[in-house]
């Protein structure tokens, strides 16, 4: 019961998230890029210039459907696989641009958000319900399958 | 399960669909001398809080706006509004704001080669508040004589105030801050934004 709670709380806990900073990042329109993101990503010195405006116009629904999924539960173990790499690769971006000196903006939950060692453990912290649920759907196949 | 499931997606959808955060919005009718360069009827509006102190203000000016005023003002395809909005902490701001404001009134040429000038030769005038020095080496002495009477108009402060409340009542917290209006719809940028990324918005509406 107690695991079975806890497997709930953290897939609602990671879609709620998922779904709230996909939600902001989305532009004026269907697919309208939101300056403010292109910006934010611009700020931190590490996408190259093509990339830039497809991950603005894109990335917030990418967000979003994992959002949807998670609520859904539908492979969950891929669906936590993909929750574990996206919030990793937040770290690995925040930690590197806080090393190299840039004082940039996260654009993580606002676009009021200076990147600092703060923000770098809130998203280590995000990737804990991740982790459980990726470990649950590994160590326990059935279990998540019948839960989900 | 799979009706719960697909009816979330649904409403999830639906949500997203129909609140999109930026907002539609009306713009306000602008006089052509308003406009750093552009009609002020073109399809999109670049507004840009700035202070002419600023770093951040004058890497957007001279990497973003000046290649924004060749391609697509000269079209008259974009409309670029300079807002005042001298920061407390930068000594010297409000004195360049007052000789472009007074720049603006002798007409867009000269306005246009003020802005410039004092963005451009930033980190001269910066030292010791030699604005003055800046300007007239880039309007020539004719044009000089005409902005220095104009400096002594109380309607140039009212001016830079104006623009100022205005940015306070629109929650402009640092600068440059700039409000992109196009297809009626706003978009609030705080920081340098790129031009390759202005390009890529702009070709999609005016292209």
């Amino acid at each position: 019961m107690v695991l079975r709670i806890l497997h709930w709380i953290c897939r609602l806990g990671l879609a709620g998230t998922f779904f709230y900073t996909g939600y902001i990042k989305l532009g004026p329109g269907l697919l309208e890029p939101n300056l403010q993101f292109a910006a934010v990503l611009y700020g931190y010195r590490l996408f190259p210039e093509p990339l830039l405006m497809p991950l603005a116009r894109y990335f917030p629904w990418v967000e979003i459907a994992l959002a949807i999924l998670l609520l859904v539960g539908w492979k969950m173990r891929y669906v936590a696989l993909a929750a574990c790499a996206l919030i990793a690769s937040f770290i690995s971006i925040l930690t590197i641009t806080y090393l190299r000196g840039i004082d940039a903006n996260c654009g993580c939950f606002s676009f009021d958000d200076r990147i600092g060692p703060l923000t770098i453990v809130r998203d280590g912290l995000i990737l804990l319900p991740a982790l459980y649920l990726l470990a649950e759907t590994v160590w326990s196949p059935r279990t998540a399958v019948q839960r989900s | 399960m799979r009706t719960i499931a697909g009816l979330t997606c649904l409403v999830l959808c639906t949500l997203c669909a129909a609140a999109f955060p930026g907002g539609s919005a009306q713009v306000a009718d602008l006089k052509p001398e308003q406009c750093l360069g552009g009609a002020p009827d073109a399809p999109i509006r670049l507004e840009i809080f700035s202070d002419f102190e600023c770093p951040a203000c004058r890497q957007l000016y001279l990497e973003s706006v000046r290649p924004v005023l060749k391609e697509y003002c000269s079209l008259d395809k974009v409309c670029v509004v300079y807002m005042e909005f001298p920061l407390q902490g930068h000594k010297y701001s409000r004195q360049a704001a007052r000789y472009a404001k007074a720049a603006q009134k002798l007409g867009k040429k000269e306005y246009q080669v003020v802005v410039d000038a004092i963005f451009q030769n930033q980190e001269i005038w910066v030292k010791d508040g030699s604005v003055d020095d800046v300007v007239f080496k880039a309007l020539g002495s004719n044009s000089y004589v005409n902005l220095k009477k104009l400096l002594l108009d109380p309607s140039i402060d009212a001016a830079i105030n104006a623009e100022q409340a205005e940015g306070e009542k629109r929650e402009v917290k640092s600068t440059p801050t700039l409000f992109i209006y196009a297809l009626a719809k706003e978009q609030k940028v705080e920081g340098p934004l790129p031009y390759f990324v202005l390009k890529d918005f702009f070709d999609r509406i005016v292209k």
